[in-house]
């Protein structure tokens, strides 16, 4: 089922593969918002999406990573319906997006990547436009207030800065009351203060309880961000879990560091959980895993050349994204 | 602006859904935005505006056989109309779709549950309101300056300016979708249009034009729709006029949009 198997063996990501959530397209499940089982997606003989299976569950803030060009706006697009599938199945809401269209449409809300408003729209017609193609839509004082859109009423679309369009796209994705929002590259191009603002934006989303899903190719935003994630690579799924599983199947390996020219660095081997250690001019490099910052830190104490500079490194997300992307795929 | 957005009469609890409904909104909200960029409504109607007066004062208001026994004033101030309308449907309503297909505006509609039926209607509408309002614009300068007669046939006048609305807002929702970029619609209008503008009933009369220049104008829809217009108005016309011949030219460009739209969608 969703070719979860086959990713064990290909990944060796025993641990992050979320087997445990079956996904059958008609099953009825109410808490699965998105379910794909084998989606593919060509243009002409090109296979853009390549086998894709997923499911995201009510109230997770999903994260779908990639690099640019991994076929994550593709998928999301088949499951707003804005684009038909070469082959699979998909669900969203228990509908089927390619049938269901504007139907479903109105249930979810879609922030999109690279799509604008007319520039002399003013930021107050767009929340009346978009509200009222909503049958049950939020209070507008009300949405205004929550994304603090109060002073821009009446500025034209054109006249935004970057973080304040971001916040103007989340209210009109939001203000039908959507079950599911779709966040596509929401930090794209946002200078490090108005990025960190858009994440307290999505974070506030989900604590209202309204299910996420995040497509981005920012490793930090999704680590920082989701419950759990998927990473596409050329069209395919190449890991599936918490962040923390997926850096975890990196084996859980840990790097100790300090500075110390003169210590004898051979004796450190035999402390419990060390793997190797390697001498960097003064710098000494301790790897292996468990507690071995412990370990080092108490065999320094003991030798009387406690370090100054002892830390701790394991391996990120990225490290994790980086060795995954980095793999060539037939 | 905030205490606006919550009075109940702007803000109704359920405006509906319905797609004719989105699309009036839609056709409202694109007129208001057309007005607070005037050069667009002023490029759509200065145009032919200075150039039916030039015209028709070149030619004078003495009945001429060149133009069918008709005063040469009156056969452009009429045709005119039609030439507003094929503007309409040539430059300015691809341009506005293209536009709004290249920023991604068409798309975060759609993403939000407008209808592909209602974002057409409203476009469709926004093109035949500013192509009305602009053939009144000329007809009541043109009329200003050198006078009009009363249409001969009202209700027929009335037919060929439907005749040339749907046909040239079905080729502006055509060239709006096979356009790449706003762009590559601005510069094929142009094209397209000033030959057919000269060619076919705004420039020189019928009789003046070599036998290669009538052939191309007999297969112009906007030649039928000018020489509709000037006879059910005046009551002559030299220019040919088969009614049916615009709503073919329509019938085509919509096919030909369909296909293309549902080819990008794929």
């Amino acid at each position: 089922m969703c070719g979860s198997a086959r990713r064990r063996t290909l990944w060796g990501m025993t641990n992050t593969m979320s087997t445990a959530r079956p996904c059958v397209p008609g099953s009825g499940d109410p808490d699965r918002v998105v379910c794909i089982d084998g989606l593919v997606k060509r243009y002409g003989s090109t296979e853009v999406v390549a086998g894709v299976s997923f499911e995201v569950r009510r109230g997770e803030l999903f994260g779908l990573l990639g690099t640019n060009g991994a076929g994550k706006t593709t998928t999301v697009e088949i499951l707003q319906g804005m684009r038909r599938s070469s082959g699979g199945r998909v669900e969203v809401l228990g509908l089927d997006p390619s049938a269901a269209g504007d139907r479903l449409r109105r249930r979810i809300g879609s922030q999109l990547q690279d799509a604008n408003l007319p520039a002399r729209l003013r930021v107050g017609e767009a929340l009346r436009l978009f509200s009222s193609l909503h049958p049950d839509p939020r209070p507008l004082d009300e949405v205004v207030e929550e994304w603090n859109l109060g002073r821009l009423l009446r500025r034209p679309f054109a006249g935004l800065s970057g973080g304040e369009r971001q916040r103007l796209f989340v209210a009109l994705a939001l203000v039908g009351r959507p079950e599911v929002v779709f966040l596509d590259e929401l930090t794209q191009n946002l200078d490090p203060t108005a990025r960190r603002q858009t994440w307290d934006v999505v974070r506030r989303i989900r604590e209202r309880g309204t299910t996420v899903v995040l497509v981005t190719h920012d490793v930090e935003e999704a680590e920082r961000l989701c419950d759990r994630i998927v990473v596409m690579h050329r069209g395919r799924v190449v890991a599936d879990g918490t962040p923390a599983a997926i850096v975890e199947s990196l084996g859980g390996a840990a790097t100790v560091r300090f500075t110390d020219a003169e210590i004898d660095a051979r004796r450190l081997r035999d402390l419990p959980g060390v793997a190797a250690v390697r001498r960097h001019g003064p710098e000494v490099e301790v790897a292996g895993d468990g507690p071995i910052l412990a370990y080092v830190g108490a065999h320094l104490v003991a030798e009387g050349r406690p370090a100054l500079d002892l830390r701790l490194d394991r391996p990120t997300l990225e490290d994790r994204f980086v060795a995954l992307t980095e793999e060539d795929r037939p | 602006m905030t205490t606006a957005l919550t009075t109940p009469t702007t803000v109704p609890a359920h405006a509906g859904t319905g797609g004719l409904r989105t699309a009036a909104r839609l056709t409202a909200l694109d007129l208001r935005l057309l007005l607070r960029e005037p050069g667009v409504i002023v490029g759509l109607i200065a145009f032919p505006a200075v150039t039916v007066l030039i015209l028709a004062g070149v030619f004078g208001s003495v009945p001429d056989p060149e133009f069918g026994g008709v005063r040469p004033s009156e056969h452009y101030v009429v045709g005119y109309m039609g030439v507003v309308i094929a503007q309409m449907g040539l430059v300015t309503l691809p341009a506005h779709i293209a536009t709004h297909r290249e920023l991604g505006v068409l798309r975060r509609y759609r993403a939000s549950g407008v209808g592909a039926g209602a974002l057409v209607a409203s476009q469709a509408a926004l093109g035949a309101v500013l192509g009305a309002a602009g053939a009144l614009v000329v007809l009541v300068v043109g009329g200003a300056v050198y006078g009009v007669p009363a249409p001969d046939d009202p209700a027929l006048v009335a037919g060929w300016l439907v005749a040339g609305l749907v046909c040239f807002v079905a080729i502006g929702l055509a060239l709006g979708v096979l356009m790449p970029s706003s762009r590559a619609a601005n510069a094929f209008g142009n094209l397209v249009f000033i030959p057919m503008f000269l060619l076919g009933g705004g420039g020189p009369p019928r009789d003046v034009m070599t036998g290669a220049m009538q052939t191309i104008s007999d297969v112009l829809p906007l030649t039928h729709v000018i020489g509709g217009l000037r006879l059910s108005w005046l009551g002559a016309t030299d220019d040919p006029h088969v009614l049916w011949w615009p709503f073919t030219v329509a019938a085509v460009a919509v096919l030909l949009a369909v296909r293309t739209a549902r080819r990008r969608v794929a």
